[in-house]
């Protein structure tokens, strides 16, 4: 019976997990060799070869993975940091309600939210205009569809956040960090040393799977970098849908070879993970 | 490998399973040969599901509570009504063809890019246009309506609503409107930052108009794609463009995403100008209280794109019959009269007056008039026919490579 069971259970997650994904994956690659479609006209490279020689495509990667590394680090950085100080507070109070208020945003609510506010006439800048310190809205900072992404930064950190803190403030607990903060303080370690030795490289360690699945999951987010984003660069699932649903049929092909090049670069990332550090994959061994 | 074998073959009943769902049965009669009673007939008691672009309260309540209620009362038709519009019409419906199965959708509210790229992947049922007993009001002889995007309609699609591209401004601080290009660029270099066009369809509907003037006006660009034109006109064009870039918003390095993101600029005094493909928008804005009541709309003398948007069926669509019955509604001098109401929607009838009962002709013209929006009579003469799809195709790659990437 138990046999049985096992055997359902991992049918259904074929099933719903991998088998869909594995179809879209080879549909997407007969696409961009023009094997499918109904616009298609047979085997080529051509789409593969647009999209290895197009700057265009490399600026996208480049950028998706510029704005993944700072929302990560920032969110990290204020995620620990909030758990740290905050440790007892976060269970109590307002402050445990205000914290977690974000998880609760959709991404696009989150995105118009983030326009509302940092754009040259959102709030921020119609408050400084009252104070007086800018003559007019114009001369607000540039932080919407501007080139380095601040309000998509901004807006992801928002999102993403909350999530880690719930997740420390769990694994602070878990991994019995204030005995052994107790245990270091005894033996004459300082603040500093018991935050930067002992807490953050065991919280660190401990949720290094879960970053890399954030870090993927930053870089394929759509509705946050279409709203706040330029066009270029432009992050790459707003690149790939550029191509899927513009006016050219003819592009739909390099759409999908992106798609392609992006799950084999995340793929590879994750093969040479497993093979090389194959305790990444199971937190209780790290 | 027995344990492998388990898994291959409860996966595959489960696939099968999951395959073989039902599809809604196909209409029985020859629609093409049928008389309009059969068609009636063989609509009743059918639910027709129609994708359309659903961005604007008006229009979603005109069709939820004006045209769905009657096509139940009338026909005991059922309209079920998704959000869809471009090419997420066209992405459905060739993924459908590829797979083989019959159309989710039976009816489809599109333009013409839409309708270039549908009969590329002979996508549309038809020509049924004809078998339409209101389609003789249609005025099909315009040029602006009886022809998409310099294609003639054929009776592929049926013309619902006729609209002209406008720019909205806000009277209290716009006074001096441009008119010409070089009355624009002048505007714009004096008001920098406050001005810019989206990355979507109004954006590029809007490069057209300057391409047309720069063409040499109307007729300059009509008929098929013209290659040597378009690169001579179209090098002209980004040389005005590149011109502007500076003084755009943002500097012309990012554009807004859509037209929704430039009235939103607009109403929040980022922007001097939004732009807009229904002409009546203004009002129903400012009847929204999402623009200030001082906004107004104007066409440059330069022109602006007038272009109809039509209704189409999917070719694979299984209530054919019904569908045509709700398009039939959908263009009779009843239902177009309550469209053109701008406490309704506002959006121009295409159909011709004179060919109406003297009872709807004075109905049409005693319309509640406009407040804000231009009269369709004055603007008319500006009205520029669009272009052939080969011309927004190249625009849109060209825009990237030229403006944006450079």
């Amino acid at each position: 019976m138990k046999f049985k069971s096992k055997h359902i259970s991992i049918t259904i997650f074929i099933l719903f997990a991998a088998v869909p994904v594995l179809l879209g994956f080879g549909y997407a690659l007969l696409y961009s060799f023009g094997l499918t479609g109904i616009l298609s006209e047979g085997f080529t490279t051509e789409y593969w070869e647009k999209t290895l020689l197009a700057t265009e495509f490399w600026k996208s990667l480049g950028f998706s993975l510029f704005i993944a590394a700072v929302v990560m680090t920032t969110s990290l950085f204020f995620s620990l940091w909030i758990v740290i100080s905050w440790t007892k507070n976060l269970y109590k109070g307002l402050l445990s309600y205000v914290t977690y208020l974000p998880l609760a945003f959709p991404a696009i609510v989150m995105a118009f939210f983030s326009f509302q506010l940092l754009s040259k006439s959102g709030f921020i800048s119609r408050v400084i205009f009252n104070l007086g310190w800018i003559d007019d809205l114009s001369q607000f900072p540039d932080w919407t569809n501007d080139a380095y992404g601040v309000a998509i930064i901004f807006s992801l950190c928002l999102l993403i956040t909350p999530f880690f803190i719930i997740l420390y403030s769990n694994l602070y607990q878990n991994e019995r960090i204030p005995e052994l903060k107790a245990l270091a303080q005894t033996l004459g370690a300082k603040k500093n040393q018991i935050t930067t030795r002992i807490i953050v490289p065991i919280l660190l360690k401990k949720s290094a799977f879960t970053i890399m699945l954030f870090l993927i999951f930053v870089m394929g987010t759509y509705e946050i970098p279409l709203l706040l984003g330029r066009q270029d660069p432009s992050m790459l699932s707003v690149f790939i849908i550029q191509k899927l649903q513009k006016f050219n049929l003819a592009d739909i092909p390099q759409a999908y070879a992106v798609s392609v090049i992006y799950i084999l670069l995340i793929a590879t990332l994750i093969a040479v993970v497993y093979k090389t550090r194959p305790a990444f994959f199971n937190p209780e061994k790290n | 490998m027995k344990k492998v074998h388990i898994y291959l073959i409860l996966i595959t009943a489960v696939l099968i399973t999951a395959c073989g769902g039902k599809e809604k049965e196909e209409n029985s009669i020859d629609l093409t040969s049928a008389s309009w009673e059969e068609i009636e007939k063989e609509a009743h008691g059918k639910t027709v599901n129609m994708m359309m672009w659903s961005g604007d309260p008006k229009i979603n309540s005109y069709m939820k509570n004006y045209v769905a209620p009657a096509m139940k009362e009338r026909h005991n038709i059922d309209v079920e009504l998704s959000n869809g519009q471009g090419n997420a019409v066209v992405q459905l419906i060739m993924t459908e063809k590829q797979a083989g199965k019959k159309s989710n959708i039976d009816m489809m509210w599109i333009n013409g890019e839409t309708f270039y790229q549908l009969r590329q992947v002979k996508g549309l049922y038809g020509p049924f246009v004809d078998q339409l007993p209101n389609a003789q009001y249609i005025d099909l002889d315009n040029p602006f309506i009886g022809t998409d995007f310099q294609e003639p309609i054929n009776g592929m699609e049926t013309p619902w609503g006729n609209v002209q591209m406008t720019l909205i401004y806000n009277s209290d601080n716009v006074t001096d409107l441009p008119q010409s290009r070089e009355d624009l660029l002048d505007f714009v270099k004096a008001n920098p930052g406050k001005f810019t066009f989206d990355n979507h369809f109004t954006g590029l509907t809007f490069l057209k108009a300057l391409l047309i003037d720069i063409a040499g006006g109307k007729d300059a660009l009509a008929g098929d794609f013209n290659e040597e034109k378009y690169n001579k006109y179209s090098a002209q064009l980004w040389s005005y463009v590149k011109e502007l870039q500076p003084y755009l918003w943002k500097n012309g390095e990012a554009f807004p995403q859509n037209v929704a993101q430039m009235h939103q600029l607009f109403a929040s005094g980022e922007l001097l100008f939004t732009m807009s493909n229904n002409d009546a928008e203004v009002d129903n804005k400012i009847n929204e209280g999402v623009f200030a009541a001082s906004s107004r709309a104007y066409v440059p003398e330069f022109g602006t794109i007038q272009n109809s948007h039509y209704l189409g069926i999917a070719s694979d669509a299984v209530d054919k019959a019904a569908a045509m019955v709700m398009i039939n509604f959908m263009i009779s001098p009843e239902a177009q009269l309550e469209k053109q109401n701008p406490d309704v929607w506002g959006d121009g009838t295409v159909l011709k007056l004179d060919r109406l009962s003297q009872e709807f002709q004075e109905k049409f013209q005693n319309i509640p008039s406009r407040k804000q929006a231009p009269n369709r009579k004055d603007i008319q003469e500006k009205a520029l026919q669009e272009l052939a799809p080969e011309y927004m195709i190249r625009l849109a790659e060209d825009f990237r490579t030229e403006i944006i990437n450079s």
